[in-house]
């Protein structure tokens, strides 16, 4: 969330205000040392070989033993073969010192697997399942996955297989040769290799002023992935950088550790609060990708072939490719190699096989949705009130407001300031009486107090983080001295859940959603901002093994209270920190950015990666955390923020105020407008969030998603798909009158799509740049021709009130004159919808007529009904237009606007059979 | 269908039912006064009220948007920008926006904006009521309060008229001490041009006598270093003049010691400049501020004078949080985050007086006159004695020429169109919340001082009223205050009622270092506006 002082203060640097972060407050590659020595591997290389005679096949599985030629330690490794063209490795050592550390809870639950077919011939074996393949090198030890026969990822294929096995820590320690182990108390143990011997940082390093005492030694993994069939690399969220990935040759790898980092900057491989290792890489025609499942710190290179002219020319030449394919490297500090490999073929398929892993969202609350409200901080009941009434004023919609930490009673969460919100709950009722919603924060560190409850537990139950002594450990945030639960552990969860119950937490309401912030953790006096390496977790985990699962552990805490609080309410959460599949408890922003353009553009980016990774549900702080946006800048966050799927406005205790009426009419109206679209569009979210549940298919997507073939298509990341029905290019430049749009290929003829703009119906036909005038109202966005999109286009306070608001059908046409599309509705709030009580139904027009079909029986009573159909794309215009319901028809007026016609008012209900007619 | 189509059918017909309250039947939504402009035309179509296109009158009301103003819809959500009439018998009548139209939530009073199902109850005579009742009473402090308001009326009228017979009175005043001056002048002249001339004879002695005479030389040039080193410290903004505002951190030149240099004190130091350049400083300024600052060193050590580490104020100057860094210990710290204004204050404080501590130039305190032969000696004396009755007159004139200042100052204020504001300049009135004391002295500034102790923070000094068009005098804006760390300079605004005794009664800070001020005071009475206002809004009442 935000980062003022504190920061400054404790780590003693000063930032200024408008420079960003300070590189040096983060570690570099070669500043830990498990990477250093990880890396170096890229230059000498390893030597596993599989053990003659070891192998065992199962109906879906197989193992065998490996082992290091260079040190003779041995090793398990496990290949087994999932659902859904995916094999799963897992490299362990034989026989540890101590158990290494297995991620728990990420995947949403065992994945299933499927039966296998082994074959061997000359010493390599091959592993069928399904349309995938596996083929098992022993010597030196490699596995390459096939796709239909199509060789899309390479397991090890650079040798730079790199697992530092447990050992004791030598006896005797000699100035000068410190870490060393000249003597090895484990007589098995073969002298290790001589990274580690000499690596000073195996046994203890220091950053900054930090100690991490590293009582286990080097115990670093790494493995190498080479996509021979890809072009272009993507994945690993979250970092401030382009979609496609960037060579990391010269550079310090992409790095993965929850940190909270101050006023980050853009185009940078810099850690930040998230960390989703999982990477794809994309080529004409395979996709495929590798979920790395390690909650250590991780760094990833990446090895792409620079593209140059000489380079393109050669391929040109000779007709195939000279230069190695893209490969990444996942280095982690601890725990073990655990891979999915996912085989695709297209990139929809290894999407959903990467969610059918990790799990989606869950259809969210309508309300989420809509327009969040957010500042740091409302000051008051009377502040929020007077917000709450002012978009009532000015007549612009809006969903939810937020309070950050200020409401708190001394940042003691759980409590409320009683002289600002002296009657929340009566606050409460004011917005839920509109149909709006309070968001509140809580975040993981608490304070140390003796007069607080929840501290008084924690500390009497044991339920902190541990130092390694044993004790509480102690860090320093927003209260001050504070103390971190141990969400691993189960009870802790159990008690922290339990605190959402209205019982305990009264002055709320079932109806009050949450929001978790700083749980990556930050801790202010920490090493870079968070807690020590060596803390100790439940089941004495180190925290080293788990970092990157803390805020994951947070939110499940949290979805389990607000589960528990009110079973048939969807959970609403937002947190910062997050790791693969938190997506299934709550939705993330890109944290803590900044007012200004290049942040803007990095928002699209930065969640269209997150979308990828499973996390569709993902915006950026409209208007920008830190600074002050001019108008212009916060008309057009506001244009870009309504097509992210999360939107809210946010903004630091120390900027100016910018609700919207606070600017200049042209202003204020842009916005009003801005925040109309998004409201008008919501049947199309809430269908997509429908179907990401449904499917694992993103909400919004990269273009190569559906334009897979389309090379100059892969790396555009200033434009978004929604669904396969919008393509949304925002401006996100400043004073510009005009914006380049790409408009994708589907085949080499540079044919595209048919696109009809959103507002004017003005249709692209063909492929290739487009450049678009806009003018400050306008947000360039197309909708494909062949789709139909459900809107609902009368304005309302907020979204609730609008449940039984009738909708508009917008009908696209393609090439040959047909669309279809779909539209989910339910209640928009409980769990009934598991039951079936939902209407889901695709739209089809063809041959000038359209008709509904029904996915499932519609078992919801809606109110809604068809209030107009618009129809783009037809030759002529008809004269009118029959509506024939159960045999029963009536005529209906058919009146041109612009470039599409629309039909008035066929009136029927949502749940009912229909069939559209245009008469000529 | 049939059923589902019934539906829909009937919520049309709710929505096209006629208005049966009013004399006039007219399409639901539409006020008595818009009632004419919807009828049909002989052949059953109506025109949307823009005229942008002619519909079935049918179309009225039928939950479909035809009219691009909305005017087809008066009664129903169907037009995002349209408008419906709440009627609300015993209150008063509002058009609220289509958007607010059975959406669940009952916004009219008589409820006629949701359906009956929703279940709203009328409430409009009770609030018609309550509302009559607030509104007597309004009236009855506007009625009481204008009493008051004449009585500031007529002494703000006393006291401008004063204003003007006492400056009249000044500016003869004045003109009888320039001629006084010119005298003085020339009698100074007369005496100065003796006593060069002696000096100038002694001096050739002394220089015979005293070969060293190279100190006496630089002494021009000492001064000018003094008062360069100066004015660079006290130019904080370094824009290469030292205002007013800047010469007021220094207390030392409180003179009148009241703990506050003000305005006028700081203005005296800059010969009654609002700025001075670094020429103006030397030869203006500096000559009468030096003495003030001898003075301090002679008598007294401030605190703040201790000697510092000249790095460490390097450091303080340009980078805030770090002494902060300095101070990390952690209990400290809790405080600073819970009160984060707090510290700021303090901190604003000690920026605005880094100058102070430094600005103790090394000056000569002892300059022994030498011995002059006799006739010298009496000529240097008359000669001072001529520049002391020359001064004296000058000061004088520089009193006068400053009282009138301050009257062209005050008559420049506004102080109201019959001058009811003018008794308030001068008063101040405070209140006290949680953590705060809150001061308003109107026309002059505002100021903030926690009420556990600590310095007082200035949030803004008087720039001008800033009500709108006619309310020109419903608010005042006060601005350049102390500056916020990382942020703008404070400033306040006070929005102003009427009310029978002058009284803040609420204070808040709705944005970062923007302070908003709750005044009352019986200045703002006007019975006879407040009447015109309630008879305008109850024009529209039923």
């Amino acid at each position: 969330m935000r980062f003022t002082l504190g920061i400054c203060l404790i780590i003693g640097a000063l930032f200024s205000y408008a420079a960003g972060v300070d590189p040096n407050n983060f570690k570099t590659c070669e500043q830990s040392s498990f990477c250093k020595r990880s890396r170096k591997v890229q230059s000498t290389g390893s030597k596993y070989a599989i053990i003659p005679g070891t192998l065992n096949s199962y109906a879906d599985s197989l193992t065998a033993d490996l082992v290091n030629k260079d040190n003779h330690h041995q090793f398990t490794f496990k290949l087994e073969a999932l659902m859904g063209n995916t094999f799963r490795l897992q490299i362990d050592e034989k026989n540890p010192l101590r158990p290494r550390y297995r991620v728990e809870h990420a995947l949403k639950g065992k994945p299933a697997t499927t039966q296998i077919r082994v074959q061997e011939s000359q010493g390599v074996l091959s592993i069928t399942a399904g349309n995938s393949k596996a083929v098992i090198h022993g010597d030196p030890f490699h596995i390459e996955f096939y796709e239909d026969d199509v060789h899309v990822v390479t397991v090890n294929a650079k040798n730079w297989l790199y697992f530092e096995h447990l050992r004791q820590k030598a006896a005797v320690q000699t100035e000068g040769a410190e870490g060393a182990e000249a003597q090895d108390a484990n007589p098995d143990a073969i002298q290790p290799p001589a990274e580690t011997h000499e690596d000073p940082g195996a046994w203890e390093e220091n950053f900054k002023s930090h100690h991490d005492s590293k009582p286990y030694g080097p115990e670093a993994v790494a493995l190498d992935f080479a996509f021979p069939a890809a072009e272009v690399l993507f994945g690993i969220p979250e970092h401030a950088d382009s979609f496609v990935l960037k060579s990391t040759s010269g550079t310090d790898p992409y790095r993965l550790y929850n940190l909270d980092v101050f006023e980050y900057v853009v185009d940078s491989k810099m850690a930040l609060y998230g960390s989703v290792p999982v990477l794809y890489g994309h080529g004409s025609q395979r996709t495929a990708g590798v979920y790395w499942q390690n909650a250590a710190e991780t760094w990833v290179d990446i090895h792409t072939a620079e593209t140059n002219v000489v380079s393109s020319l050669v391929n040109f030449v000779s007709g195939t490719r000279k230069t190695p394919p893209p490969s990444a490297h996942f280095m982690s500090e601890s725990g073990i190699v655990d891979a999915f490999i996912m085989l695709g073929p297209k990139p929809i398929d290894v999407f959903k096989q990467y969610a059918g892993l990790t799990g989606t969202h869950e259809l969210p609350q309508l309300f989420a949705l809509a327009y969040h409200q957010s500042r740091w901080n409302y000051n008051d009941e009377r502040d929020v009130a007077t917000v709450s009434a002012k978009f009532d004023e000015f007549n612009m919609p809006m969903d939810t407001m937020w309070l950050d930490i200020e409401y708190t009673d001394g940042k003691r969460y759980f409590t409320w300031d009683k002289f600002k919100f002296p009657d929340s709950l009566a606050m409460v009722k004011n917005l839920t009486d509109l149909g709006r919603h309070l968001v509140v924060i809580i975040d993981p560190h608490i304070k140390r107090d003796n007069a607080y409850f929840f501290h008084n537990d924690c500390t009497e139950q044991g339920y902190y983080i541990k130092t390694r002594d044993g004790n509480d450990y102690e860090g320093w945030c927003w209260p001050g001295s504070a103390s971190y639960p141990d969400f691993f552990n189960p009870v802790v969860r159990e008690y922290y859940a339990s605190q959402y119950e209205l019982s305990k937490f009264k002055t709320v309401t079932a109806d009050v959603m949450l929001w978790n912030d700083m749980n990556e953790p930050s801790v202010f006096n920490g090493p870079e901002v968070t807690a020590p390496k060596d803390l100790v977790h439940f089941g004495n985990w180190e925290h080293r093994d788990v970092h990157n699962l803390y805020g994951h552990m947070h939110i499940m805490g949290t979805f389990a209270g607000l589960l528990k609080r009110d079973p048939n309410q969807r959970p609403f959460i937002l947190t910062r920190s997050h790791f693969a599949g938190s997506q299934r408890y709550a939705a993330i922003w890109t944290g803590d950015n900044l007012a200004d353009w290049a942040h803007l553009q990095h928002s699209i980016k930065m969640c269209l990666t997150e979308a990828v990774a499973g996390f569709s549900f993902c915006g950026a702080d409209v208007g920008g955390f830190f600074g002050n946006p001019e108008a212009e800048l916060l008309e057009r966050w506001y244009q870009t923020g309504i097509f992210l799927p999360f939107f809210r406005a946010h903004a630091h205790i120390d900027t100016k105020r910018r609700e919207p009426w606070l600017f200049p009419e042209r202003t204020r109206q842009i916005i009003r407008s801005a925040l109309l679209k998004r409201y008008s569009y919501l049947p199309l979210w809430y269908t997509s969030f429908y179907e990401l549940e449904k499917t694992g298919a993103p909400v919004i997507r990269p273009m190569l998603t559906h334009y897979p073939h389309d090379k100059e298509a892969f790396g555009i990341d200033s434009q978004l798909l929604v669904q396969q029905r919008l393509l949304v290019r925002p401006v996100m430049q400043q004073g510009v009158s005009k914006v380049d749009v790409y408009f994708p290929a589907i085949d080499d003829k540079k044919n595209g799509d048919y696109w009809y703009d959103v507002d004017t119906f003005e249709r692209q036909e063909r492929a290739g740049y487009v450049s678009v005038p806009v003018t400050e109202y306008k947000i360039p966005v197309w909708q494909r021709g062949g789709s139909i999109v459900p809107k609902k286009e009368r304005l309302r306070r907020s979204a609730p009130l609008m449940l039984h608001d009738p909708y508009t059908l917008i009908v696209c046409l393609d090439r040959h004159g047909k669309a279809d599309g779909t539209l989910y509705l339910d209640d928009e709030k409980s769990y009934k919808y598991r039951d079936g009580e939902h209407i889901y139904v695709n739209y089809e027009f063809e041959q000038n007529q359209l008709r509904n079909n029904f996915i499932g029986k519609p078992k919801y009573k809606s109110n809604a009904w068809i209030e107009r159909v618009v129809i783009a794309g037809l030759q002529l215009v008809p004269k009118s237009a029959t509506i024939t319901v159960n045999g029963v028809s009536q005529q209906l007026e058919v009146e041109q606007q612009g470039n599409a016609v629309i039909v008035r008012k066929p009136g029927v209900k949502m749940d009912v059979d229909f069939a559209l007619k245009l008469n000529y | 269908m049939k059923s589902t189509q019934l539906a829909l059918i009937a919520l049309i017909i709710y929505a096209l039912g006629e208005v049966q309250c009013g004399e006039v039947p007219r399409p639901r939504g539409v006020s008595l006064t818009k009632a004419p402009l919807y009828q049909p035309q002989a052949n059953g179509k109506w025109t949307c009220l823009d005229g942008s296109k002619t519909i079935p009158f049918t179309h009225i009301n039928d939950e479909y948007c035809d009219c691009a103003d909305g005017s087809d819809e008066p009664g129903t959500s169907a037009c995002a920008e349209g408008k419906f009439h709440c009627v609300n018998k015993g209150h008063q009548s509002i058009d609220i926006p289509s958007a607010l139209v059975q959406d669940g939530v009952c916004d009219c009073c008589d409820g006629s904006d949701e359906l009956p199902a929703t279940g709203c109850s009328n409430s409009c005579q009770e609030l018609g009521a309550a509302e009559a009742i607030k509104r007597r009473n309004e009236a009855e402090v506007h009625r009481r309060g204008t009493e008051k308001r004449e009585e500031l009326i007529a002494r703000g009228r006393q006291l401008k008229a004063d204003r003007a017979g006492r400056r009249s009175e000044l500016q003869s005043h004045i003109q009888e001490q320039e001629r006084l001056k010119s005298e003085k002048e020339q009698l100074k002249k007369t005496a100065e041009a003796l006593e060069s001339e002696a000096l100038e004879v002694f001096k050739e002695q002394q220089r015979e006598l005293n070969e060293n005479t190279a100190q006496a030389e630089e002494e021009p040039q000492q001064m000018r270093h003094e008062a360069t080193m100066s004015f660079v410290r006290y130019d904080t903004n370094k824009d290469g003049f030292v205002e007013v505002t800047e010469l007021m951190v220094d207390m030392n030149l409180d003179q009148d010691r009241n703990g506050v240099v003000t305005v006028e004190e700081a203005k005296y130091f800059l010969d009654e400049r609002e700025r001075v350049d670094l020429d103006a400083f030397v030869t203006l300024a500096w000559p009468r501020i030096k003495p003030l600052k001898m003075l301090a060193e002679g008598l007294f050590q401030p605190p703040l004078e201790a000697p510092k580490p000249p790095e460490q104020e390097q450091t303080e100057h340009d980078s805030p949080s770090e002494e902060r860094g300095d101070m990390a210990p952690e209990g400290e710290l809790e405080d600073e985050h819970d009160e984060g204004e707090e510290e700021e204050d303090q901190y604003d404080d000690e920026e605005a007086d880094v100058g102070i501590g430094e600005a103790t130039p090394e000056i000569e305190t002892t300059t022994t006159a030498p011995n002059y032969d006799p006739e010298t000696q009496r000529l240097v004396e008359a000669a001072n004695e001529a520049r002391n009755a020359f001064e004296e007159v000058e000061r004088q004139i520089r009193e006068i020429e400053h009282e009138i200042k301050e009257i062209d100052e005050q008559e420049n204020k506004d102080y109201g169109l019959h001058e009811e504001w003018a008794v308030l300049d001068g008063e101040c009135y405070t209140y006290e919340d949680r953590e705060y004391v809150y001061t308003l002295c109107p026309f002059d500034r505002v100021s903030q001082k926690p009420r556990n102790g600590g310095a007082e923070t200035t949030l803004g000094r008087w720039e001008q009223w800033a009500g709108e068009g006619e309310d020109k005098y419903s608010k005042q804006k006060y601005t350049q205050g102390a500056a916020c760390w990382n942020g703008p300079n404070r400033s306040a605004v006070i929005n102003i009622k009427c009310a029978l005794e002058p009284k803040i009664t609420a204070v808040s800070e709705p944005n970062r270092c923007e302070y908003y001020y709750e005044f009352e005071t019986p200045a703002a009475c006007d019975s006879e506006a407040f009447a015109t206002a309630a008879a305008n809004s109850a024009h529209d009442e039923l």
